[in-house]
């Protein structure tokens, strides 16, 4: 397709011709309102909310169905297309509820931002003459719908049909009684259900997992990566600190990214979050009895130098890659023998052929490029420190030091508590050698130190 | 799944299927003919109609709930579809619905008792000529008053 030049407020711009005239729209930030085109599902054309003015065409049409033409000279302002969308919203909001107060939409709702850009009208319509519909209703897969916030986009409708391939959502009824519904007794039920509420513009689908817990403008989003397995899909951590309380995550959300994950993340991974701050490992334990700081760094300095034998480092392959390489070097340093052991982190089952991997290590490539060894050790070590590894159990040493995120079921001579992910910051290689960086997103009100932090303190002892 | 189309109806979907390009095409005849086969359309139906046009049960539903007609819950031998828009409500079918219910001992939307009569009111039969006019299965009853309503009632009781 060839380029071609399009004028849009007076203003001239360069798209491929037959493109999508909303995705320029959207590309150059200007300003449309629109609920059922998705860049991911495509143009669907029921809403109309997207109305441009174009010069040579007698009403106003919608962006997402028209096609870039040369020398074509499009309105996206002015009064009458203005009063247009006011219309239809109109129209859209006839039997909306209007319970914001109560909807966790509220904050992110297309509906709220139009009215406020373009709605700002007195109902026609009185409270008691609208349609109702079921509210509440438990889809299943954590995603709870209410008929009657729905403005019939069948985002979600599209996504079940084209992208899960599932069919498990479909507006049934006509008119005012159209609405989104499973099939009578049948649930919605596939790995990224979840998606379809990032997907509802509005309050009609909501997580059941999130409702209730967090007004989304208290919410602070920090970018990062998903740590379920090696494939690398993009996240929001959305986090708040309430008054007198510890810094909380209370969703994770997909980041759009066109060569790792596209739009959407798996269930499985958007529910993880959970772990982060559950069952931690907070306190230093040396030989079960909590210690101080600083009893535990000479415990640990104590512990290293009365080494008999061989000392096996292992260190978790969701660790980032500052954190291995430090590892690495820290193992060199004390001539230590270093492992990233795999086998834990084989699952076929959780694997599909799309956001999937069967690889549970975040991080196993960046083992891989730096040709750390990732066998389980067999032969018996006179000291173990393990990072955070699952396996360190298994392996026979004589003393063991465990940095360890959680509170496990095994007790060893020396326990230290470790970051996770969200309280750390580094770099992520996924499974395809795409490398992904995620700053810090949680800091704790009594900070658990990161792998690197507990390495330079360590060092700094030693001398 | 209890539904199983008739030897019949499964031949007539064979010689369809050859007509159009597609088997998704015969999604309206399918539904016809299991709402003629069972009386209306159940959700066993629904899978089975699925598997021969090769379509997700989902979009079979939605356009089952689509249409009025087809029926998604069982109805009585006679399904009485009195019409209630403008013409029939001007020309009195307040007064013949009044005399249906009386008869039948039901309201619009409910079936009798020994699964006979199901009473319902739909929007226009397209017969404002001859209004109010009813729909009694396949058939049209026509400039109808209280008393052609006895008679009718008469003769369905005979009829069966």
């Amino acid at each position: 397709m060839s380029q071609t030049e399009v004028v849009i407020d007076d203003k001239r711009f360069v798209a491929k011709e037959g493109s999508l005239l909303i995705d320029l729209l959207i590309k150059h930030n200007l300003k449309v309102p629109y609920f059922c085109y998705h860049e991911a599902l495509g143009a669907d054309g029921n809403c109309r909310m997207c109305m441009v003015e174009i010069e040579g065409q007698k009403r106003p049409q919608i962006a997402c169905d028209t096609l870039i033409k040369e020398g074509m000279v499009v309105r996206t302002k002015g009064e009458n297309i203005e009063s247009v969308r006011r219309n239809i919203l109109e129209l859209e909001l006839i039997n909306h509820p209007v319970d914001c107060p109560i909807c966790d939409q509220a904050g992110e709702c297309k509906l709220q931002d139009f009215y406020m850009d373009y709605g700002l009208y007195d109902s026609h319509i009185d409270q008691a003459d609208k349609v109702h519909h079921q509210k509440h209703i438990d889809l299943g897969s954590n995603v709870m719908l209410d008929q009657e916030r729905c403005v019939l986009c069948a985002r979600c409708t599209r996504f079940t049909a084209d992208i899960t391939k599932t069919h498990e959502l479909g507006i049934i009824g006509r008119g005012d009684h159209a609405r989104v519904s499973t099939m009578p007794g049948k649930k919605l039920d596939n790995p990224y259900a979840m998606n379809v509420v990032d997907l509802c513009p509005v309050g009609a689908l909501t997580s059941k997992d999130f409702r209730f817990s967090q007004r989304v403008w208290f919410l602070t989003s920090t970018p990062s990566v998903c740590h379920g397995c090696a494939k690398g899909c993009n996240i929001f951590i959305d986090h708040n600190r309430e008054k007198y309380k510890d810094e909380t995550i209370y969703r994770f959300r997909p980041r759009e990214n066109q060569a790792v994950n596209g739009y959407f993340i798996c269930d499985e991974g958007r529910l993880s979050y959970k772990a982060l701050q559950e069952n931690r490992q907070v306190e230093r334990d040396r030989n079960g009895a909590v210690c101080s700081e600083a009893e535990a760094l000479k415990a640990y300095c104590k512990t290293l130098e009365g080494a008999k034998g061989e000392i096996i480092v292992l260190a978790d392959p969701n660790l980032y890659r500052e954190e291995l390489v430090a590892i690495e070097a820290y193992a060199a340093h004390i001539g230590a023998s270093l492992y990233a052991p795999l086998e834990h982190y084989r699952d076929e089952d959780f694997a599909d052929d799309w956001l999937k991997s069967s690889q549970r290590a975040a991080n196993a490539k960046a083992v891989e490029i730096l040709e750390i060894k990732t066998t389980l050790p067999v032969e018996k070590a006179g000291l173990l420190i393990s990072f955070n590894h699952p396996d360190a159990a298994q392996i026979k040493a004589e003393k063991v030091i465990s940095f360890q995120t959680h509170i496990g079921k095994d007790a060893y001579d020396l326990t230290l508590p470790l970051a996770v992910f969200s309280e750390s910051a580094g770099t992520l290689v996924n499974e395809e050698g795409i490398e992904q960086y995620c700053p810090r997103a949680i800091k704790r009100n009594e900070p658990i130190p990161t792998v690197i932090e507990w390495l330079t303190q360590i060092e700094g002892g030693d001398k | 799944m209890s539904f199983v189309f008739s030897k019949e109806n499964l031949e007539r979907i064979e010689a369809l299927k050859s007509r159009y390009p597609s088997p998704k095409a015969l999604l309206l005849p399918c539904l016809w003919m299991a709402q003629y086969q069972e009386g209306y359309i159940s959700l066993d139906a629904i899978e089975v109609i699925g598997e021969v046009i090769d379509m997700p049960p989902m979009e079979l539903y939605r356009v089952a709930t689509f249409y009025t007609m087809f029926n998604l819950e069982p109805v009585g031998k006679y399904h009485i579809q009195l019409c209630k828009t403008l013409s029939c409500a001007l020309r009195g079918k307040a007064q013949i619905l009044a005399q249906l219910s009386n008869r039948l001992g039901i309201k619009p939307g409910e079936s009798s008792q020994d699964g006979k009569y199901t009473l319902s009111q739909v929007e226009c039969l397209g017969s404002c000529g001859t209004a109010p006019v009813m729909q009694i299965n396949d058939r049209y009853y026509e400039n109808l008053t209280p008393e052609k309503i006895d008679t009718i009632l008469e003769s369905l009781e005979e009829e069966s």
